[in-house]
């Protein structure tokens, strides 16, 4: 039994076996829910696009006016559009904001996760830690739609399929692990507070910003300023899928950029499995 | 009486809410032991065991307790302290109405709801049939859910509830099921499972007459904490008891 008097190293070692078993908790959730996890992900697709004489078609359109609106301001309107590493300046445009989309539906959309299927938490036994876990596979779905659209633009516009493109896999499993362990903290904290909510939907068009979405990381000056972009996972992400397409660079070539990721990765990690912890018992009194 | 005899296991079972003064002072409290909430306990210390087969009522007032201790059987809400243990398959007919997504149609959240369980597609298929038989809302079972009228709702949420072959039936009497037609052909259902072997049967009523045609045992509620657990006949005397103390008044 837990005493106030315990040393330390004992109350450490408690903790330590209590998120342990929350741990294994999510792990055995996941594997005995694992044929649902994917059903699940399908049902979040067809719940997304129905109701929308257009369906599936959104998942491509919305995209696409995106792609074209930063493409006429940058290169017709603010004329600064310039080729980078020889790739005319739309290519590079879309390879960095391709992954943007998904990132920003999970940044949005993944933290309002519990609310949305509320049901599942309140009403069904369910395993509340694979709701995030379907939610981002159905965006990554969605997210792989596009990417092979992607593929198809470059390979049309003379730029073959090369070697780098071996790499696409694993930023793809990053950012799908970063994104999920993200929606499952931001979830669980929007359910209990609508501010968190509120906080996050104002800084995701800041993120956007901030990011190097739109403009080249690598053409930062400060190299201390340099170094601090590359904590941010969303800057990882957008020019690790440049370093396929772009820069033909490899994912370990940078590894300041990768331990940097890896760094927040597991911070996410730890976020994401102390509040699940703190909350999972508490949720369904509150949603 | 060996541990397989037992269905539903509470011991020194807590449920506590935490109110906070506002929801910044919530989102506060989980990361801080330092922000003020005032505690309510929705059950205090229930112990007690229920064996398979018997037929339970639960007894009290609104604000006893008795939706929280539910919640706990079937597993949607956690206790604060204390364990408690269910052994078998738990059907609640507590919330008909819910539990479905309102952008799917009656029959797509049939197909969802035995994904949900896990079932194989043949399976599915099945319990779709046996569902939408047994609901008999017409046309209206291809139509998006939040068309739907509450009754025609709780008609498919029934189906649903009672498809499952429980071994453990949680039965809400408050739930009035749609008109009188189909109120007496879920009466029938509902005795119908009762009639199974071995099915523990855990019923929520206001209604002396129901609980004790249903019921040989009665737990009745009262502030949260268990007050009496008898035979259902001392349990209703006990609940109808004429109370000494004025009652407070609002």
């Amino acid at each position: 039994m837990a005493q106030d008097s315990q040393a330390p190293l004992d109350l450490l070692a408690v903790r330590t076996k209590r998120y342990g078993a929350t741990l294994v908790d999510i792990i055995k959730e996941h594997k005995d829910y694992r044929k649902q996890i994917f059903q699940l992900a399908a049902v979040d697709l067809l719940k997304t696009y129905r109701g929308s004489a257009l369906g599936w078609l959104w998942a491509v359109i919305k995209p696409s006016v995106t792609i074209f609106v930063y493409w006429f301001a940058f290169s017709v309107g603010l004329r600064a559009g310039r080729d980078v590493n020889g790739f005319p300046f739309f290519l590079w445009l879309v390879a960095g904001i391709a992954p943007w989309f998904y990132m920003q539906e999970m940044l949005t959309q993944g933290s309002t996760n519990l609310k949305r299927y509320d049901y599942l938490v309140t009403k069904i036994r369910f395993p509340v830690s694979t709701i995030s876990t379907f939610v981002s596979l159905s965006k990554l779905y969605v997210h792989a739609a596009l990417l092979m659209i992607v593929v198809v633009l470059f390979v049309m516009s003379g730029n073959p399929i090369d070697v780098y493109f071996l790499q696409l896999p694993v930023y793809i499993a990053l950012m799908f692990a970063f994104f999920t362990m993200w929606s499952m903290f931001a979830s669980l904290l929007s359910a209990m507070s609508k501010d968190f909510a509120n906080v996050v939907n104002s800084f995701v068009t800041a993120i956007f910003w901030v990011s190097g979405i739109m403009w080249d990381v690598n053409s930062i000056k400060n190299p201390i300023l340099a170094k601090v972009l590359l904590f941010n996972p969303v800057t990882f992400l957008a020019t690790g899928y440049r370093n396929v397409f772009i820069y033909k660079r490899w994912f370990f070539q940078d590894t300041f950029a990768l331990f940097a990721f890896l760094i927040m990765l597991a911070g996410m990690f730890g976020l994401a499995l102390y509040t699940f912890h703190r909350l999972r018992r508490d949720i369904a009194d509150v949603l | 009486m060996s541990p397989e005899d037992i269905a539903i296991q509470f011991r020194h079972v807590y449920k506590r809410y935490r109110l906070y003064r506002n929801n910044k002072h919530r989102l506060l409290g989980i990361f801080s032991k330092h922000i003020a909430y005032k505690e309510v306990f929705a059950n205090r210390d229930l112990t007690f065991a229920i064996t398979r087969g018997e037929s339970v009522a639960i007894i009290g007032k609104n604000g006893a307790g008795k939706s929280t201790m539910l919640k706990m059987i079937t597993g949607v809400a956690f206790p604060s302290s204390g364990k408690i243990e269910v052994n078998g398959r738990v059907s609640a007919l507590l919330e008909l109405t819910a539990g479905f997504d309102p952008e799917f149609t009656g029959r797509e959240n049939i197909q969802l709801r035995g994904q949900l369980w896990g079932l194989e597609k043949s399976e599915i298929v099945t319990l779709e049939k046996e569902v939408v038989e047994f609901a008999d809302i017409g046309v209206y079972i291809d139509q998006p859910m939040r068309t739907y009228s509450s009754g025609m709702k709780a008609r498919v949420g029934f189906a649903i509830a009672a498809s499952i072959k429980p071994e453990i039936l949680v039965v809400d009497e408050a739930l009035a099921v749609g008109d009188k037609a189909f109120r007496e052909k879920c009466d029938r259902k509902i005795k119908e499972i009762m009639a199974t072997e071995n099915v523990t049967i855990i019923f929520v009523t206001h209604s002396a007459a129901s609980a004790e045609a249903v019921c040989q045992r009665g737990i009745v509620l009262e502030k949260g904490k268990l007050a009496f657990d008898g035979p259902i006949r001392a349990a209703l005397d006990f609940y109808e008891r004429p109370q000494e103390e004025p009652v407070a008044a609002g």
